[in-house]
């Protein structure tokens, strides 16, 4: 621990253009120097509520002349600067010769939008920002209790990055909160932009495709989670919060599972999980068929596939292979481009690159078809990261398809089971309430069954409070 | 160490767990655009030197100039390997889903050659069998052009008259062919086709005794047999002689077998609807309605009963009556104790016609 002194604050804060050091007396000759960072700090409070009131009185110490400031009295040096950088203002008194800090943060950040990654037509429409104050306020909100716990933690080196744990106390299974607290204690890295770096560390299988954190920027989402027993990390400057523990189907289920009739949303589930399938093997099925299987087709398609693929130079695979790699290309360039430029580089690239790939003879038509209908299934998972590795799943179906045929395929799905059998989230499994069974949990799995089924927390939580519904009758 | 123990371990039971299964790890290049999957073959025998003809289309299932391919041979594999010498593309048989056989070749046995189709891994039960009549080669050189796929709507032809029983023309695959051959109990039937010039025309249904060919039933008597066997859809039932069509009839056939095997009575409820008249008969009076239906009625069991009498004469079963001795735990009966009681049996026959007469009847 070093003393605070003018001298080597001044050090510390040399070739900072933005660090202010300001001198000022008052009527009865006190001397109070400011040291701050202009950019990080609201000045117009400062000039107002601090530098004003502290010239112009005539009391004999900051704690007396500023009595509605919340002033923290500093020992160190190394805690001075730390407040320093989270926008405090050093108040130095000569005459006491005390160190003084006020929090005076700048509050610039953009207000609360409407969620672009998790749209749904109906509902809550709020979704988190970067500022973690405002985040929590949205969660406070709709979860007035004061079980609901926050505790505070800061990761990265150079960041200094705070990240909120937050839980219903009494409620969620206590395993989780103190396996995630160890998580987080012994994270040791220099920066953490986003939320994903923090999952990255915490996660328990790095090197998956599978991501074993929801990100959410939902607070409804969020809420819900934190009620039925599971932890929620907020990290600040990043609107998306992570939620753990997860399974697989939870990155299938989507807000609006619960606004719409449950009877519609039992039907829109399965579609998920077909499209998602869809979109892993519908190529590679292809592939397989065309390469290994003709016998398999039905003589009607057989008829089609052969006119179409009479002429092509290309093998299924590498017909395929291309297809897809220039899809995903049209995919990532209209994810950068602006949202207008976007929207005709889609009809450029779908329409007419594919109309003039099969024209050219380097495409048929059936695969375009496909790839199509392949593209359009990876959007209906809700997830987008999942959306992300079904393309990389696809890839290994393909090669599988192309070496193997419809065995391959089928090694890879066991493969890609097994795998996410052995993964965890929060060290619970993954493939809960498949496996381990939870009867109890199916009712809210493949299907969104009604509310009034829904009585009971999942078994696969463990929750303390199992209940969702007052237990007393009459 | 340890994690590539356990990747040897799971790529061993991997490969194990595909091996038992039958699947080849490494299977066939069937690459689409460089094989020939054929849909039909055509075998004719007759030949003096015992060797069969056998002949198909080639490219299917294309928009181009098409060509015969004919080779005459003593095995049918010997015609299938013949073909990928004289054709650029590997012709591959997967996909092959009719079979014409020439009447003279029914008449001699088929059980050879369908034993050959039969045991191929790669050709599929629901391939159709066909018996042909005419020079079935030249009605396909008349079918050349590229803009006439005949390969493939003749396919689509049996597919579409198999699926709900239409029984417009009689359909038999493979499997249920196997079936009839190796029951005890009953005689596989083929449809007949003839060919003539460019047009390929159903004649009616063969039936068989075992594996050989000995007699044909065509028009009326095929349409009563697509009644009686299982029940099927007819669209239109022809009776000249009562000027009379009948329309969408669909018959519910009960066949009483006695204990002894002494008798046989078959009761058929017919529904179905006038479509056509022509005659003097006025429907709309309820007298003269009544008279016609067992007119019909009359017509329909003489002539089933004269259809059922033709069969017992040839000792032959097609439309499986022998399949009513079969019973639970009790032993099932010899080919030749069916067919000793079956061509004595007594018939009783009694149809049931059940008319919409579209129209008032008072």
């Amino acid at each position: 621990m070093t003393a605070i002194s003018l001298e080597a604050l001044e050090q510390s804060l040399a070739l900072m253009e933005d660090a202010e050091i300001i001198n000022r007396q008052t009527p009865d000759g006190l001397h109070f120097t400011f040291i701050y960072i202009g950019t990080i700090i609201d000045q117009e409070r400062l000039n107002e509520s601090i530098m004003e009131p502290l010239v112009r009185s005539f009391q004999s110490s900051v704690e007396k002349s500023l009595i509605t400031a919340k002033i923290t009295r500093l020992f160190n040096l190394e805690q001075a600067l730390q407040d320093l950088l989270k926008g405090s203002v050093l108040v130095h008194d000569s005459s006491s010769g005390r160190w003084n800090a006020i929090l005076l943060p700048n509050s610039l950040s953009r207000s609360i939008e409407t969620s672009e990654t998790e749209t749904i037509m109906f509902g809550p429409k709020d979704s988190f920002s970067e500022q973690l104050e405002q985040n929590i306020l949205l969660i406070r909100r709709r979860l007035p209790l004061t079980a609901l716990k926050t505790e505070r933690y800061t990761v990265g080196s150079l960041t200094q990055t705070t990240v909120v744990l937050m839980y219903i106390d009494g409620l969620i299974n206590p395993e989780f909160v103190d396996y995630a607290k160890n998580k987080l204690s012994s994270i040791d890295f220099d920066m953490f932009l986003d939320s994903s770096h923090v999952a990255a560390f915490i996660e328990d299988h790095y090197h998956s495709i599978f991501p074993q954190y929801l990100q959410t920027d939902r607070p409804d989402s969020c809420a819900h989670s934190l009620g039925i027993g599971k932890l929620v990390i907020f990290v600040n400057n990043t609107p998306f919060a992570l939620v753990a523990p997860i399974t697989l189907f939870h990155l299938f289920q989507s807000p609006e599972d619960y606004i719409n009739r449950w009877l519609v949303a039992s039907f829109l589930r399965p579609l998920r999980y077909l499209s998602f399938l869809l979109s892993i093997t519908l190529i590679p099925f292809y592939v397989a068929l065309t390469t290994h299987h003709y016998q398999m087709l039905p003589l009607q398609i057989l008829y089609v596939i052969i006119e179409s693929r009479s002429k092509l130079p290309l093998s299924p695979f590498w017909e395929a292979f291309i297809i897809l790699i220039t899809l995903e290309i049209i995919k990532e360039a209209s994810l950068r481009m602006p949202t207008k430029t976007s929207q005709n580089l889609g009809v450029i690239g779908g329409i007419v690159i594919g109309q003039a790939a099969v024209e050219a003879g380097f495409a048929s038509k059936v695969l375009i078809v496909l790839a199509g209908i392949s593209a359009i299934s990876t959007f209906l998972v809700p997830n987008y990261l999942v959306t992300k590795s079904s393309l990389l799943l696809q890839f290994m179906f393909l090669i599988f398809a192309s070496y193997l045929g419809i065995p391959g395929i089928l090694l890879g799905l066991v493969g890609m089971l097994a795998h996410l059998n052995g993964l965890t989230s929060l060290n619970q499994p993954y493939l809960a309430p498949v496996s381990p069974f939870y009867w109890r949990d199916w009712v809210d799995l493949f299907v969104r069954g009604p509310l009034h089924a829904m009585s009971i927390r999942p078994d696969a939580l463990r929750p303390l409070n199992k209940y969702r519904v007052s237990r007393r009758r009459k | 160490m340890t994690r590539f123990l356990r990747t040897t371990i799971v790529l061993l039971a991997s490969f194990l767990m595909i091996l038992p299964c039958g699947c080849v790890p490494l299977p066939e290049n069937n690459m689409i655009e460089e094989i020939t999957p054929i849909i039909f073959w055509s075998v004719k025998g007759g030949r003096e030197d015992g060797k069969i003809t056998i002949s198909t289309l080639v490219p299917p299932l294309s928009k181009e100039k098409k060509r015969v391919l004919t080779l005459n041979v003593s095995l049918l594999n010997e015609g299938n390997k013949g073909f990928n010498l004289i054709y650029h593309n590997e012709l591959k048989a997967g996909q092959i889903r009719l079979l014409f056989v020439d009447e003279a070749y029914a008449k001699r046995g088929l059980t050879s050659l369908i034993n050959t189709v039969l045991t191929d891994p790669n050709i599929s039960k629901r391939l159709f069998l066909v018996i042909t009549k005419g020079n079935f080669d030249e009605f396909l050189a008349k079918h050349l052009d590229e803009k006439d796929s005949i390969d493939f709507y003749l396919y689509r032809m049996f597919k579409h008259y198999e699926k709900k029983k239409q029984g417009e023309i009689t359909v038999v695959n493979l499997h249920q062919f196997m079936k009839m051959l190796y029951s005890q109990v009953s005689d596989p039937q083929l449809p007949v086709f003839r060919a003539e010039g460019e047009q390929l025309l159903y004649e009616g249904t063969a039936l068989f005794d075992w594996d050989r060919m000995v007699a044909e039933i065509r028009g009326q008597d095929d349409q009563i047999s697509q009644l009686l066997y299982r029940d099927r859809f007819v669209r239109y039932l022809v009776l000249p002689d009562l000027s009379v069509t009948l329309g969408h009839i669909r018959a519910h056939t009960r066949k009483k077998l006695t204990s002894d095997l002494s008798s046989l009575s078959i009761e058929i409820d017919v529904k179905g609807r006038i479509d056509e008249l022509d005659s003097l008969t006025r429907i709309e009076d309820n007298f003269q309605y009544v008279a016609l239906t067992q007119k019909i009625e009359r017509y329909l069991e003489e002539n089933v009963f004269h259809l059922l009498s033709q069969m017992q004469h040839l000792r032959i079963d097609p439309l499986q009556i022998g399949g009513l001795t079969i019973k639970p735990f009790s032993r099932p009966i010899t080919r030749d104790t069916w067919d000793r009681h079956w061509s004595t049996m007594k018939i009783n026959v009694k149809v049931r016609l059940h008319l919409e007469p579209l129209t008032k009847v008072k």
